[in-house]
C-alpha cells in the first residue's frame, strides 16, 4: 500500500468536495444555501461507494451510498452518457427526506465512468401542503411535496426542458429553486472537472489501486476501532414526544451488538411508524447509525463506505425507524435522526463512557414559513433553524447553541434573514438555565423573538417541548423548548396548541401570521453529565458571573447559598 | 421493488422482512420461512437466530458491506 500517495490522494478529494461546496454555498438564491451550508459535496465511485466527503451535513454524509445506488438501480451505468446530471430525491428509493435533492454527474475517464460528482442539499420550498416544505400535520408522503425520482435534468451537457418545467411548475418559489439547482449542478460540473485532473495527475490504474486501498485502509481503521469496544449488547430507549396528529408519543429502540470489529444495530421494537412525519426512511436509519458511529471513533478515520463496512443496520420496515409507503417523512431527517443518535450514545455510555455525550436538543427548530413579498412582488420562502444546547461529557460542558448532530449547518446572520424575508428580530440570544445541571452542565440552546411584518403561513417541525433532553451518569434534564406566539394587539404569549388549536406545539403546519403578530422560538437545552453536586464550584460561580445560570438556579440545582453569589 | 412493465411507476415497495433494505431483485427465501423474503443470507441467519431466541447472534457482515442492493 503507497500510505504517501493514498494520504495525497484522500486529502485532494477532500479539497475537491470542498471546493464543490464553495461553488454551492456561492452560486445559490436561497439562504439555506448560502448561509446555512445545508448541503453536502461528494465523490462516489462507479460502484456507488463514497469515496470522498468534507465535513458537511453527518445526515447527508451518511446517505450517499445509499443514493448512489439506488439510483443505479433504475439507471444503470450503461445508460447513463458523459454530460448527463441525474436528480433524485424520493425518499422510497433510497432517498433521506422530501426536500434533500440529490444530483449525480458521471465522471468518464477514458471514454467509460469511472466515479460520480455528487451534490445533496436541502430545498426549502417543494410543493406540498404547506411553504417552507415542512407541514407538521402531513399523514402521508404526498402532502409533502414534489417526489423526483431518478431522471436526467441534463442530457449530453443539454438542459431537459420538460423535467426543469415540471419540478419548477410544482413549488412556490419556482426561480429561488431554479437557482439553487444550478448550484448544485455547478457543484458537480467542478467535482468532475477536478476528478479528472486528479486522475489525470496520477494515472488511471494507479489512481484507481489507490482507491481500493483507501477503503480497504479506512475499513481496517474503523474495525481496529470497534475491536476496542467492550463485546457485548447495549440498548436504549428514547421517545419523540408526537407526530403533529396524536398526542402520544413514539418509542425509537436502538440495540447495540458490539462483536469483536464489527458491530450491528438494530432497532427492534421501535413503535410502529406514525400517521405524523416524525418516521425515518431508510436512508435516514442508516444514516443516523454511521453518524454515531462515526461521532463514537477516531475523527481521523477516512469518511468513505470502507468505514462502513463493519456496520450492519436493521431497521424493520413499517415502523418509526423505516418507513412504509406512502406514509409521512419529513421530520424523519430532522428529529429522529439525532434522536436515534442520542439513543444509540445512550446506549454506548456503559460501552465507552468517555466518548459519548447526554441527549442535545436534538432538532433544528425546523420552523418554515412563506408567502408573497409586497416588497419585492415576489413568492418566498424560507427555513429558520434553532440551536440546541449539547449534551454534558465525561470531560467538559455541552457545547451552547449548535445546530443538532446530523445538520452541522451555520448560523444566518440577521442582516441577512431581515433583508431577504418580512420578519424583524426582536431578540437573539443564548437560554440561561437551558442547560441541564451537572458535573458537566449540559449547553445553552438559544432564542429568537421575531416580529413579523407581512402576511404569511408559518408550519413547524420540533420536538423537545414536552421530554427534555436526558443527562447521564445523574446529570440533570435539559430545559424543554417552546414556540410562542402573540397576535397583534395581544399582551400574552400562546403555544401553537392554545392560539390556534393545534394538536401538538412542536408540528403543526399552515398557521396565519400577519403584520404585527410575533413568535418567540425557544430551543431546548442539552442534558448534563454526572452529578450536580460534584460540579467545580468555580464553574458554577462563573455561569452565574456570565448569566449562563441564573442565581435562582444555582441554588436550587447546586445548592448553593444567596451569601455565595 | 415492482416496477410496471414500462418501468414508469413502482407497483410495490419491497423490503428485506429483517433489516427492511430495499430489494429490487427477486431477494432471498428460505424454506424454512417462506411466507419472508430477505436481502441477504446474513439477514436470513440473523432472522433465524433471533426467532430462536439468540438475544446477540454471531454471524460475521458479508464482505460487501451494508450498501450492496439486491
Amino acid at each position: 500500500m503507497d500510505m504517501i500517495n493514498m494520504n495525497i490522494i484522500e486529502s485532494a478529494m477532500i479539497a475537491i468536495a470542498k471546493e464543490m461546496g464553495i461553488n454551492v454555498q456561492k452560486t445559490a438564491y436561497s439562504t439555506i444555501f448560502s448561509e446555512a451550508e445545508d448541503f453536502t459535496c461528494a465523490l462516489a465511485n462507479r460502484e456507488g461507494e463514497l469515496i470522498a466527503v468534507a465535513d458537511f451535513c453527518p445526515s447527508q454524509i451518511g446517505g450517499v451510498p445509499l443514493l448512489v445506488r439506488s439510483m443505479l438501480k433504475e439507471i444503470p451505468l450503461s445508460e447513463i452518457d458523459e454530460g448527463d446530471v441525474i436528480v433524485h430525491n424520493d425518499p422510497y428509493r433510497g432517498g433521506l427526506h422530501t426536500p434533500e435533492h440529490t444530483v449525480f454527474k458521471p465522471i468518464f475517464i477514458d471514454g467509460e465512468i469511472s466515479a460520480f460528482s455528487v451534490c445533496v442539499g436541502h430545498f426549502v420550498e417543494v410543493g406540498g401542503m404547506a411553504p417552507g416544505g415542512f407541514p407538521g400535520e402531513a399523514t402521508e408522503i404526498f402532502h409533502e411535496g414534489l417526489r423526483v425520482p431518478p431522471v436526467k435534468i441534463i442530457k449530453k451537457g443539454v438542459d431537459v426542458p420538460e423535467v426543469w418545467k415540471m419540478m419548477l411548475a410544482n413549488v412556490r418559489t419556482p426561480r429561488g429553486n431554479y437557482g439553487d439547482m444550478r448550484a448544485l449542478i455547478s457543484g458537480v460540473d467542478l467535482g468532475e472537472k477536478r476528478f479528472e485532473e486528479l486522475v489525470e495527475k496520477y494515472g488511471k490504474d494507479n489512481f484507481n489501486k489507490i482507491l481500493r486501498d483507501l477503503l480497504d485502509y479506512s475499513e481496517r481503521r474503523m474495525r481496529a476501532e470497534i475491536a476496542e469496544f467492550p463485546d457485548g449488547v447495549y440498548r436504549f430507549v428514547d421517545k419523540v414526544e408526537d407526530d403533529g396528529i396524536e398526542d402520544k408519543e413514539y418509542e425509537v429502540h436502538v440495540a447495540v451488538h458490539v462483536q469483536g470489529d464489527e458491530v450491528v444495530i438494530d432497532y427492534t421494537g421501535s413503535s410502529e411508524q406514525a400517521k405524523g412525519p416524525i418516521n425515518a426512511t431508510l436512508g435516514v436509519a442508516w444514516s443516523a447509525a454511521f453518524n454515531a458511529m462515526l461521532h463514537l471513533t477516531d475523527q481521523s478515520i477516512p469518511k468513505n463506505s470502507g468505514c462502513f463496512r463493519p456496520i450492519r443496520v436493521i431497521a424493520p420496515a413499517g415502523t418509526v425507524m423505516n418507513v412504509n409507503y406512502p406514509g409521512s417523512e419529513v421530520g424523519g431527517n430532522t428529529e429522529t435522526h439525532p434522536l436515534i443518535v442520542a439513543a444509540i450514545f445512550g446506549a454506548m455510555v456503559e460501552c465507552v463512557p468517555n466518548r459519548v455525550m447526554a441527549s442535545e436538543g436534538t432538532t433544528h427548530g425546523c420552523f418554515v414559513f412563506g408567502g408573497h413579498d409586497h416588497y419585492t412582488d415576489e413568492p418566498f420562502g424560507g427555513f429558520d433553524f434553532s440551536y440546541v444546547g449539547y449534551g454534558g461529557r465525561s470531560f467538559a460542558d455541552g457545547n451552547d447553541a449548535t445546530d443538532s448532530i446530523n445538520g452541522n449547518c451555520a448560523n444566518t446572520p440577521m442582516e441577512v434573514f431581515e433583508t431577504r424575508f418580512p420578519w424583524i428580530v426582536e431578540e437573539y440570544a443564548l437560554r440561561p438555565d437551558s442547560g441541564g445541571a451537572g458535573k458537566y452542565r449540559g449547553g445553552l440552546s438559544n432564542v429568537k423573538q421575531m416580529l413579523c411584518t407581512g402576511g404569511m403561513l408559518v408550519s413547524q417541525m420540533t420536538n423537545k417541548h414536552k421530554l427534555g433532553a436526558w443527562g447521564l451518569v445523574g446529570g440533570g434534564e435539559g430545559k424543554t423548548g417552546a414556540t410562542l406566539f402573540k397576535k397583534a394587539g395581544s399582551d400574552h404569549w400562546e403555544t401553537a396548541v392554545e392560539a390556534y388549536g393545534k394538536v401538538s406545539p412542536s408540528k403543526y403546519s399552515n398557521i396565519p401570521m400577519r403584520p404585527g403578530d410575533r413568535v418567540r422560538v425557544l430551543a431546548p437545552g442539552g442534558g448534563g453529565y454526572g452529578l450536580a453536586s460534584e460540579r467545580a464550584r468555580t464553574d458554577i460561580l462563573s455561569d452565574v458571573k456570565e448569566g449562563y445560570v441564573s442565581n435562582a438556579d444555582a441554588i436550587r440545582q447546586y445548592s448553593l447559598d444567596e451569601s455565595d453569589i | 421493488m415492482r416496477f410496471s412493465e414500462n418501468k414508469y411507476y413502482i407497483e410495490k415497495y419491497v423490503k428485506c422482512d429483517n433489516c427492511g433494505m430495499l430489494i429490487y431483485g427477486d431477494g432471498l427465501k428460505s424454506e424454512e420461512l417462506s411466507n419472508l423474503l430477505f436481502c441477504s443470507d446474513w439477514c436470513i441467519d440473523w432472522y433465524k437466530s433471533k426467532a430462536k431466541g439468540n438475544d446477540d447472534p454471531r454471524i460475521p457482515l458479508p464482505k460487501t458491506g451494508i450498501h450492496e442492493i439486491n
